[in-house]
């Protein structure tokens, strides 16, 4: 665990902040015009989500949240990269 | 202490950043102006997100660099991908306002040429334009022939 009460603080503040910032990022899959920008945000929002799962390591103390983050990374690559080509070439393979 | 301190100062550099970033999502007009706001997101803000983490927590400081390097290697190739989606769906687009504005654009101006070619030149005109091609075309040849001899 963290020993100064500023970084416990300013953990928590970081971490009230990013989840904040998932409500306008959000607001682009509801309302944006076209296709790619709706996956653009959901990449948005999946990028948010893994430094979220950090901080909530870094709250928690608990290790296994960074293991849940790569793979959050990894996943959200991999099906960044499928819908992309799907909208591009109108086939996933 | 000074770790501590270090470790915040690139947590707020990340923040910073990913509030940059989702401003500009919300905010710029166009598709492309959007990805180039979110790229900023994936790389700079969470990577300093992650810079902090491994500052603050030191036992598993080595995973969460390996994740910010796997984010640093992944996410400007999935930007990328985005950004040529955005590319071909406009090629799409603008070739179906193309074939919706003039569908029998293709059959027309075939026809008015090839009639006005015939129409305008007389036969003699047409025989002098030959004739002229084909002594060009002579002298063309004649002087290659002096030229490499």
């Amino acid at each position: 665990m963290i020993e100064s009460a500023i970084a416990q603080t300013a953990i928590r503040l970081v971490l009230l902040a990013l989840v904040i910032l998932l409500i306008p990022a959000s607001y682009r899959v509801v309302v944006g015009e076209t296709l790619p920008d709706r996956l653009q945000a959901v990449d948005l929002i999946t990028t948010l989500l893994i430094g979220i799962i950090v901080m909530l390591a870094l709250v928690e103390g608990t290790e296994v949240f960074v293991d849940m983050a790569i793979a959050l990374a990894a996943f959200a690559f991999v099906g960044t990269i499928s819908i992309a080509r799907y909208i591009s070439e109108g086939r996933t393979f | 202490m000074l770790i501590d301190l270090l470790g915040v100062l690139a947590l707020l550099f990340g923040l910073f950043f990913c509030g940059v970033g989702v401003l500009g999502v919300i905010r710029m007009p166009d598709s492309l102006t959007r990805l180039h706001a979110s790229g900023k997101v994936a790389t700079l803000g969470l990577f300093g997100l992650l810079l902090g983490a491994a500052l603050l927590m030191p036992s598993s400081s080595l995973r969460l660099l390996a994740l910010g390097l796997f984010v640093l290697l992944t996410s400007p190739v999935a930007t990328h991908a985005i950004a040529a989606s955005v590319y071909r769906r406009r090629e799409i687009v603008e070739e179906l306002m193309e074939m919706q504005a003039e569908p029998e654009a293709p059959a027309e101006p075939e026809a008015p040429i090839a009639v006005d070619v015939t129409a305008v030149l007389s036969r003699s005109r047409i025989q002098d334009i030959i004739e002229a091609q084909q002594r060009a075309l002579q002298s063309h040849t004649r002087e290659d022939d002096a030229d490499g001899r």
